[in-house]
């Protein structure tokens, strides 16, 4: 067909084919392997851990709800799934920024229809975006406020949309690029904001098939597509099995060929003994870390010598170690991934307290803090925890036994879900807490957020405005050399005055079968799960 | 008997209403709010007081305590117990998709448990203090002492590694795929079996036991009657009433087994359901749940009791 | 479990049997039941141990050695170590600690809460009887566990939680075994000769009604010890009971212990044959208590 057309076009039409689809490809996600052809069909059997509380990824935070809904629709922007953490459009195909940065207009592809036949358009994109930014009343949006930039979002014509902010904002483009903002038709969402909770309609490379709650979830392909020849599969279902060991065997035997998650070493171990070639495994830091919050507002934190001797009380070196086989965590780091831009240098970072390498002069150092803040016995103390095995609670286990070689003895206390958060960020009725922060991508804006003065998450509660000031900044600095020096000189502020205590880095194992192509396991478990690209190459 | 049947059955009445009270007011003095724990999810997240508010006051978790206890109250007379907080569907819904797997379980674990105690108990019984004896209450009281949970434990471990074999991770109805089905229920079956079993071979002992001394065997023996018919005709006989009692009073044994051992297999059941819910705070579940439990134990022993009664007259006329 | 129907004969004939001595009973008990023998015997091992742990333990339970994590079973570490490095045997013991205090005080509380309510409930009879039985009646109604999975999760992880949420189920079906035992003696002619002799009320419940409640309160509490401390295994393996780092029984068979049991076979096994080992040692002795206190059996 292409051939007669261009036999009777000019040049140009045939040049601005080519640029166009030139174009359209540079937005799409490369393929990592090349050479092989991908095969067509297949069902891609996965296990989960957990049964998603809704359906509405805008209002969820779990991997329970994004993984198995993902696949089913597309978003704005999507990181590229073969070039971390770039990002690319996924519904958009261009776009252009104002030189004030106060701008950002959206071109969308055309011919995007929803699963139920309605064509896809900016006035979609506007409403569902309008459900994340200003939520009306019953609902939630909880990744709200990483978008206090924006000002409000038009709708020019069905192809466009516009993002006006209200200053510059250097993070904009990788929040838009969030696998949770999902795009919704707009006739459902005006009937009613909650509809998604238990109803899919997107636009994503599979339909909705089924859901039996506590068991499985199925999908299955989107024969008209909008990203030509995608999917491969014909269709994905997850098995909800919340014991690991059981998922693991799953894996093991077969039964499911990934857990997209995270699995513990020993079974990953396990399975690559047994297994031998048919396995994969991908090893890949998660953008999460586990800290320790200590109440600046309760003595006796309110004196920085006792801070600072806990930080230093803890050999993290030795606890990468120990708690990687068992639980993951891995990497030494302040607040920011370590080995990323955002982060401070190896040798940067042993200058400050808890970090340097000779853990027997830092103890030393710490009793002598105690000592002189008027705790030469040390003290006894509550350690608040999360009732999770893996990691927090043998984090804890770490961590308390680390505590003891300086005199405190902490008796650990795990809390159900419900009373951690109550306790922990509403009430603060806690001395010290295990406390996770983490983002879906490397973004200074969402690991920093936690030490502003009055967030939500700062659950340590201490208050420094240089802090602040340096926050607000690096959010609106768009040179990438400036605003590291910002992002670096705001963790040391926190370091130095030890108002929060930095653990560990975590990091995850997943496993699945070789004849899974084609998919890159990011740092995060929330990004990359559409499974546009993936294939098996045999059943 | 017609008034005997009555009277347990007005009894019931009262006994069931204070277990709704109970259930309620239990699952009220839990700390940890639902609402918070919505909202809370995988990390720490940001949550505006005002979305709190807005959600608590949907979920009727504001209302004065004697209106929710009259809404679930009137509730449970019409059988409708509420939304589940956490996925927002009816609480019926939820428990009908998880109740066949575990009334197979259940129905399953009896029915071995039957087959290979009273068998075994009786031949204990006829052979006391015998090595037969000895082996029979050893193994049993063993398999009381085992713990449920590591049974299944090592079972899995034991198909992994050996045998390279994990089950099933869906549950397919026996009418619709009997193979399926058995694969996935066959070793939690044997696991809840096996300690169900335990504790009926060592009733079914005692009490054959008992029975065996009694004047009327005695007599049969003086008859000269073989022994298979006075064991069989008259002992069992009268030994069947207790093992019946014990079948429905270990009912609730049972239960706490599916507890344990669906956690441990992680099957989508009844057991593993009111675990998670409790985890969550999901008061309509949870009540709901352990409010049927409660209602099905008692109907249980009340049915064990009328047949007690109906076998043995003297009892209905207390 | 005793029937209403055993235990009223046991009380009955129990004050009619010829007494012996304490020693002599126990002599003779190890002698006509060697099972029950093995079993009391087993039980006093475990106190042993626990009582002990400090001295027997080659190491602390909390102590953790980094350079030896997953350590095979050798002759430093007799049943290896766990994923901290931790001797396992060395916890296990201390884990008989917890074991034995949460069966034993559980039962005991239980059982006598239970057992105090009932004779209550059996002498003053009327209206406080009938309260009390429809009040057990209704915590009757609930599973052992279920109830105590309920009140586990009210009270948060903790060993003394355990306690209570076990102690609680045990109650009603203490007191029910209980009453029914003490109404049988209260009607028994001694009893109402004694009383129309004008004794008052106290003397005729301590003299007359509870020595002939106390064998089935044995009975009762043997039985139940058992089952509490299979109970706090459970609750601590779904993660209600003690929390990390305690060495409960049931906590190190939880979680991570699955995934531990290849590379660490020793980490799952050893915590699972000790629970087994403690309830089969209650078992056993409880069981042929129960049969040497039982008249109707002990002919033979």
């Amino acid at each position: 067909m292409t051939k007669d057309v261009l036999r009777h076009r000019p040049l140009s039409t045939v040049l601005a084919l080519g640029v166009l689809i030139g174009s359209v490809v540079a937005v799409t996600p490369t393929t990592v392997e090349g050479q092989e052809t991908p095969r067509r069909g297949g069902v891609l059997l996965a296990a989960i851990g957990a049964d998603a509380p809704s359906l509405d990824p805008h209002q969820e935070q779990t991997f329970a709800t994004l993984q198995p809904v993902a696949p089913l629709y597309s978003t704005l922007l999507q990181i590229d799934p073969y070039k971390y953490p770039n990002v690319i459009g996924d519904v958009a195909s261009e776009w252009t920024i104002a030189p004030d940065g106060l701008t950002y207009t959206f071109k969308l592809h055309p011919g995007i229809r929803f699963h139920d036949g309605s064509p896809l358009t900016a006035a979609d994109v506007k409403a569902s975006y309008d459900k994340i930014l200003f939520p009306p009343e019953g609902v939630r949006s909880i990744r709200k406020h990483h978008y206090s930039a924006i000002a409000r979002v038009e709708a020019p014509d069905p192809g466009t949309v516009v993002f006006k902010l209200k200053f510059p904002s250097a993070s904009l483009l990788t929040n838009l690029a969030s696998p949770w903002n999902v795009i919704y038709p707009k006739k459902y969402l005006d009937q009613d904001p909650n509809y998604f909770k238990k109803n899919v309609v997107g636009s994503g490379p599979f339909k909705f098939k089924s859901y039996t709650r506590g068991s499985t979830f199925e999908g299955e392909r989107n024969p008209d597509y909008f990203v030509k020849d995608r999917p491969y599969l014909n269709g994905y279902k997850f098995f909800i099995s919340t014991e690991t060991s059981v998922r693991a065997a799953a894996v093991r035997s077969g039964r499911a060929h990934v857990e997209f998650r995270d699995l513990p070493l020993s079974e990953v171990e396990a399975i690559k003994r047994q297994l031998g070639d048919k396995v994969v495994i991908q090893q890949t830091p998660f953008v999460i870390h586990f800290d320790i919050a200590m109440n600046n507002t309760v003595k006796p934190f309110t004196d920085v010598r006792v801070r600072k001797a806990l930080t230093l009380g803890l050999d993290r070196y030795t606890g990468a170690r120990v708690l990687h086989p068992l639980t993951g965590l891995r990497d030494v780091g302040a607040l920011t991934r370590p080995g990323t831009e955002w982060a401070m240098s190896p040798a940067e970072l042993e200058k400050f307290p808890g970090f340097g390498r000779d853990a027997e002069k830092n103890r030393a150092e710490a009793r002598k803090l105690l000592a002189e803040a008027g705790y030469p016995n040390g003290f006894k103390v509550v350690l608040k925890n999360r009732n999770i095995k893996l990691p927090y609670q043998d984090f804890a286990v770490y961590v308390i036994q680390e505590w003891r070689k300086i005199g405190i003895e902490a008796e650990h206390r795990p809390l159900e879900t419900a009373t951690w958060y109550a306790d922990g960020r509403d009430q603060g009725n806690f001395e010290l807490m295990v406390f996770p922060t983490g983002a879906f991508v490397d973004d200074p804006d969402q690991l920093l957020a936690p030490y502003l003065t009055g967030s939500p998450q700062n659950w340590a509660r201490f208050s420094n405005p240089g802090i602040d000031d340096l926050y607000a900044r690096q959010a609106r600095t768009l040179d990438p050399a400036e605003r590291r020096k910002l992002v670096i000189d705001l963790q040391k502020i926190v370091l130095e005055n030890a108002y929060h205590m930095p653990g560990l880095w975590w990091s995850r194992n997943v496993v699945h079968w070789a004849k899974v192509r084609n998919w890159v396991a990011p740092p995060s478990h929330f990004t990359n799960q559409k499974l546009q690209d993936v294939w098996l190459s045999e059943d | 008997m017609q008034t005997y049947i009555m009277k347990r059955l007005l009894l019931m009445i009262p006994t069931l209403l204070g277990a709704a009270t109970l259930v309620f007011l239990i699952m009220r003095v839990i700390p940890g709010d639902v609402a918070l724990l919505i909202f809370g999810g995988d990390q720490a997240g940001h949550i505006d007081p005002k979305q709190l508010t807005a959600m608590r006051q949907r979920l009727g978790l504001d209302d004065p305590l004697l209106v929710q206890y009259g809404t679930w109250l009137w509730g449970v007379v019409r059988l409708d117990f509420g939304t589940s907080l956490w996925t927002g569907q009816p609480v019926i819904e939820e428990l009908l998709i998880r109740l066949p797997l575990s009334l197979e379980l259940a129905l399953l674990a009896t029915l071995v448990s039957v087959i290979i105690a009273i068998p075994l108990g009786m031949l204990a019984a006829v052979r006391q203090d015998s090595w037969v004896d000895y082996v029979v209450r050893v193994v049993s009281i063993g398999g009381l002492a085992i713990p449920g949970f590591w049974v299944g434990i090592l079972t899995i471990l034991t198909l992994v590694i050996f045998f390279g074999w994990g089950p099933p991770l869906e549950f397919t109805p026996p009418w619709v795929d009997p193979w399926a089905n058995l694969s996935m229920m066959i070793w939690p079956v044997l696991t809840v079996g096996y300690r169900y079993s335990a504790v009926t071979t060592r009733m079914t002992r005692s009490t054959v036991l008992e029975v065996l001394r009694e004047d009327y065997i005695r007599t049969a023996w003086a008859k000269g009657l073989r022994e298979r018919v006075v064991v069989i005709r008259h002992a069992l006989k009268n030994a069947m009433l207790p093992v019946i009692t014990l079948i429905g009073t270990e009912f609730a044994f049972l239960i706490g087994g599916l507890v344990v051992t669906e956690t441990v297999f992680t099957l989508n059941g009844i057991g593993r359901f009111v675990v998670d819910a409790v985890a969550h705070r999901d008061y309509p579940v949870v009540q709901a749940l352990v409010f049927l439990i409660a209602t099905s134990f008692v109907i249980i022993n009340l049915l064990v009791d009328l047949t007690y009664a109906w076998f043995d007259p003297r009892i209905r006329y207390r | 479990m005793a029937t209403n129907v055993e235990l009223t004969h046991a009380t009955a004939s129990a004050t009619l049997a010829p007494r012996l001595t304490l020693v002599e009973e126990v002599l003779k008990f190890a002698r006509t039941k060697p099972l029950g023998a093995a079993g009391a015997f087993i039980i006093l091992g475990l106190m042993v141990v626990a009582a002990l742990a400090d001295t027997l333990a080659p190491y602390d339970a909390y102590q953790a050695d980094y350079a030896l994590q997953f350590a095979r079973p050798s002759v430093e570490h007799w049943f290896g170590t766990d994923e901290f490095g931790r001797d396992l045997m060395s916890r296990i013991m201390y884990g008989a600690r917890i074991a034995l205090f949460v069966g034993f005080t559980a039962s005991f509380v239980g059982c006598s809460i239970g057992g105090l309510l009932g004779v209550t409930s059996a002498y003053v009879g009327g209206k406080l009887d009938l309260l009390l039985e429809r009040f057990m009646d209704i915590l009757l109604a609930f599973p052992q566990l279920i109830l105590a999975l309920a009140i586990a999760s009210i009270l948060g992880p903790a060993v003394q939680n355990v306690v209570i949420a076990i102690a609680i189920p045990i109650i009603p079906r203490a007191a029910r075994v209980v009453r029914a035992t003490a109404l049988a003696v209260k009607e028994n002619v001694y009893v109402e000769a004694v009383a129309a002799l004008g004794a008052p009320q106290r003397r005729i419940v301590l003299r007359h009604i509870v020595p002939n409640v106390v064998a089935p309160y044995i009975i009762l509490l043997t039985a139940q010890l058992g089952g509490a401390i299979l109970a706090e295994a459970a609750l601590s393996y779904l993660g209600l009971g003690a929390a990390e780092p305690t060495p409960s029984w049931g906590l190190m068979l939880s979680g991570s212990a699955l995934s531990y049991a290849e590379k660490a076979p020793w980490i799952p096994v050893f915590p699972g044959i000790a629970i087994s080992l403690g309830v089969f040692g209650f078992n056993l002795f409880g069981d042929s208590l129960r049969d040497a206190l039982d008249p109707k059996l002990r002919g033979r």
